[in-house]
């Protein structure tokens, strides 16, 4: 059997590990290093199969295996191909306990949690399920050969074992060093290591030479030759050597433990021993995953970095692909001997192990993006699907002109199903609504709807949306496609929250919120905007004769689906919203487009959309507003009413947002949402405004007006003296400031 | 491929103490979604609670399927983190694949329950 390193065929036989294999063959597979053959240290790291900083001790060699070598300096590149494809699955299982290790102390808390009757969960590295992270839960996962394993327990029980301290000398990069549990391992595999020299505790059931005495340096041209050791009497002592093996101590495989600090997390044997500290190391190779070495650290100390876990930030040792295995005893001894005091270990942080990207994404997934119930029939009309205000909307249709020529010239429909939808009803409900809103509610009669500004608690507007009376005591409220879902914890949080008495509080309420009912219906309702001069036409033919008047609301048949007709206009033309059950959505969108065949019905897409509201300079939340928009910045104090709760109905703390805007209305107008036009083309929506020499502000929504043959945008600018600047400067071309709305003025044609 | 489809329902938001206390019909499935919100499937409109401020709406806003108990359980296997309901019958909400879903468990078969907009991304993590 062979695998292939770097090329080139090596023979294995059954039973090696990819590192057995190497170094049978007389390879070391990253060039020099003390190895370990327990997974503890990096360096057996190598690429196998495409997969970097593999632990080649821990995997067994398999026929046509392709094994490389890390670059001496630096990462291994990423792989060419696409290895993303490669989907590694994810899978999850709860218990009691989860016991990292099987050695004789983990079997024995195993045994001992079963008999107690509680669900065991083990994972053992050997058997191919390496813990990699231990997280809030506490959540174990571990990577296993089926693919990644999420172990949500109760209590985790770390029986990892100790690994050995690696030697840190001069030299200790060379090839032929071993830890004595390594080469006992190689040895017992077949693996000829030659004269062994043994420092410290010798190998198990290996033949070598003991070098009695503390480790002063390694000796050799890429490969050992030689140990040096001082002996008791202060004399140093050169061992010649084809290997040399350390047993320097032993110190907890405790990483995972330190991991789950503050998480029902314990070690068990060997993994709750203290580490033994080595003597200060002189000089070599602190933490190869890093390259520091003792001189390193040296500079550090005398920057001032004296605290372990700064040593690890200002080093990086500690960080990489050993986590600290081979460095920590060393750099914990080195700051016990500059310092005189022995410091905790550093904290240790998911992962302990290298991931691939497909290990590391594995259960994840994107973040869902819902589609309307008139998905399918967009996608059946040709629209182009993009992802707006958090769902897949039609962009458009094919041809936006002729979109929008059907709304401003004949009737049009669109999906506006993605509208944020609220019933509030309950003898709460009007406070609740008056204490939300800056409009008078009260003042809303039944039948009759409001366009309203959302304020947050910095008088800021956050949202917008319509007020629908339906009965004395009962709501339908909307918000923005974007802010819906903010919108409903907005109104439950209100609802529900700590009042004071003066909120209209039930009586056997215990001052836990106000009594209101509340049904968000945004998923469940789908709405399509009927629009347009010819939109009235189009809803008789769909059995609504009389549709309700600006600014009011009904319950209506149309077209056979029982609706919500809101009369209202965000296009500047004619228009009625339908609200009605999602599921007949398909059914009332298709027959609407029977009925207006003969109109020249056509649907149109959001950017026609903002096309038509920009020529009405109406605002759309979060495009046009900023995180510190107030009502006066943009020109809509109209909509709020400071004076609604004066005296009268309400609270002192009057609405959501009042106190705010009462302070900041007293400071001088710094800037406004304005409008603009200039001559084709359109500057880009973010495009710099200048007054002058100077920045006056940026655009907001920008677009070529085919009514009006111009471009006409919304931006904001800077009050200059305490006046807005006429005349501006916008790409390098004249702007001006014009008086809105740009199209039909006077709200005729919205209103008919 | 599995399809979710809509789901018939009655919404209901009353007090706790009329949910509580309301008499469901024998055939359908409730759910309780929140303290103060139910699901009822097959639609029933006819709810009589004390409530008179109590929203009775019919709604198809979810879209269910169901699945044999064991192909559920090796689903949710993978795309549940938390721990399912050991009982029988049982009613559960949370995240499965990245959506919020309702699980109600019968003795050999799981109804899936997920909000209609997002039924076609749970469905492909289904597959």
């Amino acid at each position: 059997m062979r695998l292939i390193f770097e090329g080139r065929p090596i023979e294995f036989t059954a039973g090696d590990t990819v590192l057995a294999a190497l170094l049978r063959a007389g390879v070391h597979p990253a060039g020099g290093g003390c190895l370990c053959c327990g997974g503890d240290c990096p360096h057996c790291l190598a690429t196998v199969d495409g997969v970097s900083y593999v632990r080649t001790c821990q995997v067994a060699a398999k026929p046509g295996m392709v094994v490389a070598s890390h670059p001496e300096d630096g990462d291994p590149p990423l792989p060419a191909g696409n290895v993303f494809n490669a989907e590694v699955s994810a899978r999850h299982v709860h218990c009691d306990v989860v016991i990292i290790g099987l050695g004789e102390s983990g079997r024995a808390e195993a045994e001992q949690a079963t008999q107690a009757g509680k669900r065991v969960v083990t994972l053992e590295a050997t058997a191919g399920q390496e813990a990699i992270g231990i997280y809030e839960g506490p959540l174990v996962v571990a990577r296993t050969q089926e693919g990644m394993l999420n172990v949500h327990a109760h209590e985790v029980v770390v029986a990892t074992g100790a690994a050995e301290i690696q030697p840190v000398a001069e030299g200790n990069t060379l090839k032929g060093i071993l830890t004595a549990r390594a080469a006992s391992k190689l040895a017992a595999a077949g693996i000829d290591l030659g004269r062994v020299v043994a420092v410290g505790t010798p190998p198990q059931g290996v033949k070598a030479e003991i070098a009695d005495g503390q480790l002063i340096r390694f000796e050799g041209s890429e490969r050992v030759e030689a140990v040096v050791v001082r002996d008791k009497d202060g004399n140093e002592k050169r061992f010649a050597g084809e290997a040399v093996s350390v047993g320097l101590g032993l110190h907890p495989r405790d990483t995972l433990l330190r991991m789950g600090n503050g998480l029902a997390v314990r070690a068990v044997g060997e993994a709750a021993r203290e580490s033994d500290i080595p003597p200060c190391p002189a000089s070599g190779m602190v933490c190869s995953c890093s390259r520091v070495t003792v001189d390193d650290l040296q500079t550090i100390w005398e920057r001032g970095f004296h605290e372990l876990e700064l040593v690890k930030r200002a080093t990086l040792a500690g960080t990489g692909a050993c986590q600290g295995s081979v460095c920590l005893p060393y750099i914990r001894s080195f700051l016990a001997d500059r310092g005189q005091v022995l410091q905790a270990p550093f904290t240790a942080r998911p992962v302990t192990r290298q991931l691939t990207m497909a290990e590391a994404a594995a259960g994840v997934h994107h973040r869902p993006v819902p589609r309307t119930a008139l998905d399918a029939e967009h996608r059946r009309l040709g629209a182009r699907m993009d992802r707006i205000g958090g769902w897949w909307r039609p962009w458009n249709y094919g041809n936006t002109l002729e979109e929008y020529w059907a709304v401003r010239e004949g009737v049009s429909i669109m999906d506006v199903s993605t509208l944020g939808k609220m019933l509030v009803s309950g003898p709460g409900a009007l406070e609740l609504l008056e204490r939300l809103y800056p409009t008078k509610v009260s003042t809303i009669g039944i039948g009759r709807s409001r366009y309203v500004l959302i304020l947050d608690e910095r008088g800021y507007v956050f949202d917008d949306g319509l007020i629908c009376r339906d009965a004395e005591s009962r709501y339908y409220l909307t918000f923005t496609s974007g802010g819906s879902s903010f919108a409903e914890m907005w109104v439950r949080d209100w609802a529900g929250s700590t009042l004071p008495q003066s909120w209209g509080l039930a009586p056997d309420s215990n001052n836990r919120g106000l009594d209101v009912r509340i049904l968000y219906q945004t998923l469940s309702l789908g709405a399509i905007n009927v629009t347009g001069p010819l939109s009235p036409e189009l809803l008789s033919r769909a059995g609504l004769a009389n549709p309700p008047n600006y600014m009011q609301h009904a319950l209506a048949t149309v077209a056979g689906v029982e609706c919500r007709v809101l009369r209202l206009s965000f296009t500047g033309e004619q228009s009625y919203e339908l609200h009605h059950p999602a599921e007949q959505s398909a059914s009332l969108w298709r027959r609407l487009l029977e009925l207006g065949a003969e109109l020249g019905i056509k649907p149109h897409g959001i950017e026609t959309l903002l096309k038509l509201r920009l020529e009405k300079s109406h605002v759309i939340v979060g495009q046009d507003t900023d995180f510190d928009t107030t009502a006066r910045r943009i020109d809509m104090e109209w909509a709020v009413k400071l004076d609604k709760d004066d005296g009268s109905a309400g609270s002192p703390q009057g609405f959501v947002g009042r106190q705010a805007v009462l302070r900041t209305n007293k400071t001088p107008l710094d800037k406004q949402l304005v409008g603009l036009e200039m001559e084709a083309p359109a500057p880009i929506e973010g495009a710099v405004i200048w007054h002058g020499a100077d920045y006056a502000g940026y655009v907001t929504s920008s677009t070529f007006s085919p009514a009006l043959g111009k471009v006409v945008m919304l931006g904001w600018v800077k009050l200059f003296n305490g006046e807005l600047p006429d005349e501006v400067t916008i790409e390098g071309r004249p702007a001006r400031r014009v008086s809105i709305p740009f199209y039909d003025k006077e709200g005729h044609r919205a209103r008919a | 491929m599995p399809a979710l489809n809509r789901l018939p329902a009655t919404r209901i938001v009353a007090t706790p103490s009329a949910l509580d206390a309301a008499i469901w019909p024998p055939d359908r499935l409730v759910f309780r979604l929140a303290a103060d919100e139910v699901l009822v499937t097959p639609p029933a409109p006819e709810v009589s609670l004390n409530d008179p401020h109590a929203l009775i709406v019919s709604d198809s806003g979810f879209a269910g399927l169901w699945l044999p108990m064991k192909e559920a359980l090796a689903f949710l296997e993978h795309e549940c983190e938390w721990e399912l309901p050991h009982g029988r019958p049982a009613f559960a909400q949370g995240m499965v694949a990245g959506i919020a879903a309702k699980l109600w468990f019968e003795a050999d078969r799981v109804l899936i329950i997920v909000p209609a907009p997002f039924a076609a991304d749970f469905e492909e993590r289904m597959l």
